[in-house]
């Protein structure tokens, strides 16, 4: 591990402004995701008749249109962002890279993983959610498979491109003519250089998780109320805009902190790689 | 023209039939059954028989999907089984209604994207670059649906000079369907516009560091003339291509943006269809999106050879 730190450009990246912005804007969110049982005793289910109240002592940012604490909600609903993205994204990079390993194999597979990958980008991703949620009815676990099936292409096409890049190199021709078989070269060789830019993908990845959590809480048929998501409570909140707007504040805070935070840090990375 | 189209359509068509069986087989995994709901709660089974009898829903499945294609080739759609009418027409109505906010948000994609793209490639240092960059990286990370939050947070709550939703048909009263337009076109375009602002400021950038622009400028040529006469026709055709894959992404976009701002398109459409398994509807407007979706992506290449002389339509 320590070897692989050190092998990484990527520290430095992460050491500029923008990479310390990124880190510092999601690591409070996350933060506040992961401390809620601590900052708040409060149940982000529980009702009460103090409905839409604005921000005061007992409720910081006030109370939802059932009278639920909108600080509790805030901060279990980041959990439950953290909680699918951070599921849903592993599952979603790792069928994305065997994908691709399996198109580094051979030609017809290649064919075939690229024609799965264009298959998955051109359906738009908001109906596949639509037609997901139709077969398992709506919920947390057809979020998380929309999300990890959006993900497959992002980081299959990436591992493919790196594999296509690093298996004309030197040290790859000469372990294939060392004797190495096919399977052994790109496992051993190829795969631990061309993992660089799939940590770049990750942080888009997240931010993408995000996204699409609250996509389909627009719709209506993203993750189950009461259970909060940052996605669920601003979805909620815009039928009070007009007359309610501090209800909206919040869940647009922590939504924005996480996806600029994410974006900054993918793009500091990718400076660090490219230098 | 004609050779480049001829070679083209036949794999588009193939795709269209896979994408057509593959939606078919999709919707059969869906579970319920939409002659038990339609029969109501209180039907026998002689009722709901009746009813499947009537969709046609008794038949063996690969009859059931070649009745479907004789009805796409005709052009005949039939009855919605949920949502009620004919699904052409509602199939029209939605379609009408999407084309138009997509139309509006292409629009504004163009006309945002060129003078940022402009500015970002020929002013490179200083406060306006950061800003641009600046500009291009919030949109682009902040998902659309709190963009739409927040226009309608200043545009319709805090200012009140756009409604906050809904739709006005812009044909019958141009003056207020366009404000009901502009927020929800707005919330569509720009993350498109930032796409394709880098994209063609990358280009024009590359363009600029050719030859034959340190030829023109030795010639005294202006710079103004020098950027739009010269370096963007060479940074277009790349621009284009990038347009058209953002105009895919637009109309899936399309679904959130109608979600947002109760416009009743396509997606909303959609949406209900999906919710209320009507079959019909759902699988009629999955396959005009993927058709849509293979159009775009054929004219884009018309478009890419029309911008670029150097390749031929073969």
């Amino acid at each position: 591990m320590t070897t692989l730190a050190v092998r990484l450009p990527l520290p430095a990246g992460l050491r500029t402004v923008r990479g310390a912005t990124g880190i510092t804007l999601v690591g409070a969110v996350v933060l506040a995701g992961l401390l809620a049982p601590v900052l708040t005793g409060t149940d982000p289910t529980a009702q009460s008749s103090l409905a839409l109240a604005g921000p005061s002592g007992n409720h910081l940012f006030g109370t939802d249109d059932l009278g639920r604490d909108l600080f509790s909600r805030v901060l279990y609903g980041i959990r439950t962002d953290l909680l699918i993205g951070l599921t849903a994204v592993p599952a979603g990079a790792l069928s994305g890279c065997a994908l691709a390993l399996l198109s580094g194999l051979s030609r017809w597979a290649d064919l075939a993983v690229q024609r799965v990958f264009d298959l998955l980008l051109a359906f738009p991703g908001l109906i596949l959610a639509l037609a997901v949620t139709a077969v398992l009815g709506p919920g947390r676990w057809p979020v998380i498979i929309v999300i990890a099936l959006a993900e497959i292409p992002g980081f299959g096409r990436q591992l493919r491109a790196g594999i296509l890049v690093q298996r004309e190199r030197e040290y790859a021709l000469a372990a294939r003519v060392g004797g190495a078989s096919r399977l052994r070269v790109l496992l051993r060789h190829v795969l631990p250089n061309a993992v660089d830019p799939l940590i770049v993908q990750s942080a888009v990845a997240l931010s993408l998780a995000v996204f699409i959590e609250g996509a389909m809480s627009f719709l209506g048929v993203g993750v189950r109320p009461p259970e909060p998501s940052l996605g669920g409570i601003l979805s909620q909140s815009t039928a009070y805009l007009a007359t309610h707007p501090a209800f909206a504040a919040a869940p647009l805070i922590a939504v924005t902190a996480l996806v600029l935070g994410l974006t900054l840090i993918a793009e500091a990375l990718n400076e660090g790689i490219r230098r | 023209m004609r050779t480049f189209l001829l070679k083209r359509l036949p794999s588009a068509l193939l795709v269209l039939l896979a994408a057509s069986f593959l939606i078919f087989l999709i919707l059969r995994l869906i579970p319920g059954d939409p002659a038990t709901s339609l029969a109501g709660p209180d039907a026998g089974p002689e009722a709901v028989a009746a009813v499947r009898a009537r969709l046609g829903l008794d038949q063996p499945l690969p009859g059931q999907y070649l009745h479907w294609l004789g009805h796409l080739v005709t052009g005949n759609l039939g009855p919605s089984y949920a949502i009620g009418g004919q699904v052409a027409d509602l199939i029209g109505e939605g379609l009408g209604n999407t084309v138009e906010l997509a139309l509006g948000a292409v629009v504004l994609v163009i006309a945002l994207a060129l003078p940022l793209g402009v500015l970002g490639a020929t002013v490179r240092r200083g406060p306006v670059a950061a800003a641009v960059r600046a500009l291009t990286t919030a949109v682009l990370a902040v998902p659309p649906f709190v963009t739409g939050v927040l226009l309608v947070l200043v545009f319709a709550v805090t200012l009140r000079l756009l409604p906050p939703g809904g739709h006005e048909s812009i044909l019958d009263q141009p003056d207020i369907g366009v404000q009901y337009l502009l927020l929800p076109a707005v919330c569509l375009a720009l993350p498109s516009a930032a796409v394709l602002a880098r994209y063609l400021g990358d280009g024009l950038e590359r363009a600029l560091a050719e030859d034959y622009v340190r030829t023109a400028t030795a010639l005294g040529v202006s710079r103004r003339r020098i950027v739009w006469l010269h370096a963007l026709p060479n940074a277009l055709p790349s621009a284009i291509t990038v347009l058209g894959l953002q105009i895919g992404q637009l109309l899936g976009g399309a679904v959130l943006v109608e979600a947002i701002f109760a416009w009743p398109g396509l997606g909303q459409l959609a949406e209900q269809g999906v919710l209320r398994r009507d079959y019909p509807v759902v699988q009629d407007l999955l396959l005009l999106l993927v058709a849509v979706y293979v159009a775009v992506q054929l004219l884009t290449d018309l478009a890419y050879a029309w911008s670029d002389p150097r390749i031929r339509w073969e």
